[in-house]
């Protein structure tokens, strides 16, 4: 299952998830400012906790929303 | 793969409040519109945390009252799109093309409404430290920053507004400002009244200095001339807006400040192209001017396709 990391008030995350779901990808929503957990996984993965982060599998991620690489990394078209 | 054409009666670039104002009244009046947007909808509201000079409202976030916009405008059957990619407007002729990523419209209207972009900090060491302490949307990257020193640059509404958002993280807050404030007597309040907030006027950031993160910024005193290094984990930077002109700026008038030059109604030098909201050049920039705009230029859109119509 893809990955969001995000915060509350976050104009680019909230693009993000409306990308996502224009395209009909399941996703699961990870607020670091809700969890302190979240945020220690998201600063594994990216090495920072700037949002947005999108995964698909703990290894590969994208951040920010750069529409290329995340059509790339998830397989849009 | 060879793009589809497709035929709108109008194409709004820009999906801020002037481009989705001018699409909610074009789509009440049956026009087949489209707003594209490359950033954000929203633009540069879409960061407010409370706006409380929107007639109609006492308070209301940027993004409560843009999604609400842009809902009006989606119920009329105007579309919105955010994530196709605009590559290209060719706007000469009396049918324009707007080329994105994946489609070519073509329109005998195009209303341009692409409003302003932050301005990026002057220094050298800008790019070193963007987004290793150097920020620009302090509702994006203020968390980051938890019960650490931040210092805000800047003197407007924008910035005083930024500053007294990010207290809330912030352990320390230095408002640095190269002359007097510009902002509002109500929010310059605020900010005098919150203890966490250092005001530091008349006074330049002229040095950032960090290893693989901004550590510290070296600021001048003006009135003194002197020189001193002052410890921050971050900078948000609000030192104004300059017009996101790179689209078109060869095809048509600007004004000398880079804004396209059009008059009150919104009528550019090229037939059919209209300017609408912060990147018209006019005196007076603000939310509500940006929504007179965009029904000024969908209303006076209209009639120019009607007499297109009557002509051909």
């Amino acid at each position: 299952m893809v990955k969001v990391y995000s915060i509350t008030q976050c104009p680019w995350c909230d693009k993000v998830k409306k990308y996502l779901k224009s395209k009909n990808v399941d996703f699961e929503e990870h607020n670091i400012e809700n969890s302190d957990e979240d945020a220690k996984a998201c600063e594994v993965l990216s090495g920072d906790t700037m949002v947005p982060v999108i995964t698909p599998d703990d290894k590969e991620y994208v951040v920010g929303f750069d529409k290329t690489k995340i059509d790339t990394m998830l397989g849009l078209q | 793969m060879e793009k589809t054409s497709v035929k709108k009666d109008i194409v709004i670039i820009g999906a801020g409040m002037a481009g989705l104002t001018a699409a909610l009244y074009a789509g009440r009046m049956n026009l087949n519109t489209i707003v594209l947007e490359n950033a954000i909808v929203g633009g540069q509201i879409a960061n407010a945390t409370g706006i409380e000079n929107y007639p109609g409202f006492m308070t209301v976030t940027g993004k409560e009252l843009i999604e609400t916009v842009q809902k009006q405008a989606e119920n009329v059957g105007a579309v919105v799109d955010e994530f196709d990619i605009i590559e290209r407007l060719e706007l000469q002729n009396e049918t324009k093309l707007v080329e994105t990523a994946n489609y070519i419209y073509e329109t005998p209207v195009v209303i341009l409404a692409t409003g302003m972009n932050r301005r990026k900090l002057p220094l050298a060491e800008e790019s070193k430290f963007a987004n290793r302490g150097v920020h620009y949307c302090e509702l994006c990257d203020g968390h980051m920053y938890q019960d650490k020193i931040i210092a805000v640059m800047g003197g407007g509404n924008a910035a005083l507004d930024a500053a007294l958002f990010l207290t809330k993280y912030a352990s320390k807050l230095y408002l640095v400002h190269r002359s007097q404030f510009r902002a509002d007597e109500i929010t310059q309040e605020k900010v005098k009244q919150n203890s966490k907030i250092e005001i530091m006027l008349e006074t330049e950031i002229t040095k950032l200095l960090g290893d693989t993160r901004l550590r510290k910024i070296e600021i001048l005193d003006k009135n003194t001339q002197s020189s001193s290094l002052l410890d921050v984990d971050a900078i948000f930077v609000n030192i104004g807006v300059e017009p996101n002109t790179a689209l078109f700026k060869d095809q048509i008038k600007l004004s000398k400040r880079g804004h396209i030059l059009a008059g009150e109604d919104c009528r550019t030098n090229l037939d059919g192209v209209f300017a609408a909201g912060d990147i018209r050049e006019k005196e007076i920039h603000q939310l509500t001017t940006a929504a007179s705009d965009g029904t000024t230029a969908a209303l006076l859109a209209e009639k120019y396709i009607a007499k297109l119509r009557e002509v051909n």
